[in-house]
């Protein structure tokens, strides 16, 4: 997936057309309040103004493969922020969506934790914490999945003996039909559609 | 005082310390809660990387959707993260039409339709702005007597929309506390975000945001911190002993829900309404000293 480096002048107009609040980047006037405001500026290859700046020149696999579109906590500091009102973590987002739907994953983790999360709520309705963290856990395979779950056990058995777990497993909602319906009909009229 | 509450999946889980105590909390201050039916998860903070932005709007716009049909209450959300989902979808819902049009589209699919008749609130908005300082310190039975508390307040409890506070100097959270008697010690970190939904996926990242947290709470003198937000509460006290094995601190410090204290300072039980018991880091001890018992 390394990038050819080449000028792509299409990147700016793919963004604005597939990716969700990708057109906001037309407002940024660079001033970097963004950057100065994100509690994970320092662990970001680009902070969000350069992502914008990138888009805009057509670098397509730097701000795809960037690790910064996944480490956005979601704090919403930029937005309050932005003199323009640009709603940079819903731009954020939007990439990092976008890039998962085409495959270029550069966080696997996230990426990995928030499909699996995402599958859930499809499923059922609701969110089961206890099990959330397994399935995560072994998506990585058997073995490492297991050495992260005994990593994690001392706090699981913490919470299990604090009253903070669910034993019984999450039950679908009763609508789950209709949702499933629903969420189905909202991918296919989403920005880019559904594929 | 009738709303409805959506308490949102940590509440039931990791988070059920915060629903335990403010049922009883509520309850004391003239508050009928009533739960919206057959809610569904809000999406949270990561739910981008399965879905798109009107994906996730359909699942707040059900549940919104299903309150309106059943009352005309506002909606109090105590967990930060489903305020956030709940009050965007309301507010972009709201404010543009054709956007409403296209979820309204997609709520057929179940009978439903988003009027954009009620309003979505924090528990915090609700407990200061309708409640009122007056009748929590009226119903303050014993004073917490000056116990130093940070008030932690995140980030999506005000941000982005500053609905009911400042966004960069919140003082509800610790208004709060002083009515029940608390003393709220100045705590710069206090917005700093703890890492939410990504720090399990990006542990060492984050570990270091919530020692900064911990670290500037204690240099301003807190005995407990104070949270109104299921994922701070998490990480900021589930995670202290990766925080000291990483950095060498030894870090113990309780950590609390605001509806806790509050149960503690209306004289409630410790255990049943306060939900003490339920803290992994035990806090009934500095508790205990405060209110002399």
């Amino acid at each position: 997936m390394a990038g050819n480096g080449n000028y792509d002048p299409s990147f700016a107009k793919e963004v604005f057309e597939n990716v969700d609040s990708g057109e906001e980047i037309k407002m940024c006037m660079q001033c970097g309040i963004c950057a100065g405001s994100c509690p994970l500026r320092h662990e970001m290859d680009y902070p969000p103004r350069q992502i914008f700046t990138l888009i805009r020149a057509g670098r397509r696999d730097e701000v795809m493969n960037s690790r910064a579109i996944k480490l956005c906590t979601s704090c919403y500091r930029c937005k309050v922020r932005c003199p323009r009102g640009i709603p940079v973590i819903d731009v954020m987002h939007g990439l990092a969506h976008y890039g998962i739907k085409k495959g270029i994953i550069p966080r696997k983790g996230t990426a990995a934790f928030g499909g699996e999360f995402w599958k859930m709520i499809y499923n059922i309705g609701r969110i089961d914490e206890k099990t959330l963290p397994l399935k995560y856990n072994l998506l990585e395979g058997l073995v490492p999945g297991i050495k992260s779950t005994l990593e994690m056990a001392p706090m699981g058995i913490q919470m299990f003996l604090h009253h903070r777990m669910k034993l019984l497993p999450e039950r679908k909602i009763k609508g789950i039909k209709d949702l499933k319906k629903m969420l189905d009909k909202a991918k296919e009229m989403g920005k880019g559609g559904a594929s | 005082m009738k709303y409805f509450l959506y308490g949102g999946c940590s509440l039931e889980a990791g988070g059920k310390n915060y629903m335990v105590s403010l049922e009883p909390v509520c309850k004391a201050l003239g508050m009928e809660l009533e739960e919206i039916e057959d809610w569904n998860c809000c999406g949270a903070s990561i739910s981008y990387a399965g879905a798109n932005e009107l994906s996730i709007m359909t699942l707040n716009a059900r549940n919104i959707a299903i309150a309106e049909s059943t009352g005309g209450y506002d909606i109090v959300a105590p967990c930060s993260s489903c305020y956030i989902q709940l009050l965007k979808t309301n507010h972009e819902l709201k404010e543009d039409e054709e956007l409403r049009n296209k979820i309204n589209v997609i709520l057929k699919e179940g009978n439903l339709n988003f009027k954009g008749s009620l309003n979505v609130r924090h528990l915090m908005d609700v407990l200061y702005n309708d409640a009122g300082i007056d009748k929590i310190k009226s119903k303050t039975v014993k004073s917490l007597n000056g116990l130093k508390v940070a008030g932690y307040v995140g980030c999506q409890t005000v941000r982005p929309y500053g609905e009911y506070d400042s966004v960069e100097r919140p003082k509800v959270h610790d208004q709060l506390l002083k009515a029940i008697g608390a003393d709220p010690v100045p705590f710069p970190k206090k917005m700093q975000c703890c890492g939410s939904g990504i720090f399990l996926t990006e542990l060492d990242r984050c570990l270091g945001l919530v020692k900064e947290i911990l670290e500037d709470a204690i240099a301003n003198g807190a005995q407990i911190i104070s949270t109104v937000c299921p994922m701070c509460a998490l990480n900021l006290e589930m995670y202290q002993d990766k925080v000291n094995a990483k950095f060498g601190t030894s870090f113990n410090m309780p950590v609390v829900y605001l509806t806790q204290l509050m149960a503690v300072a209306f004289g409630m039980d410790l255990k049943s309404e306060a939900a003490l018991d339920y803290c992994v880091i035990p806090p009934e001890g500095i508790i205990k000293a405060a209110i002399g018992g």
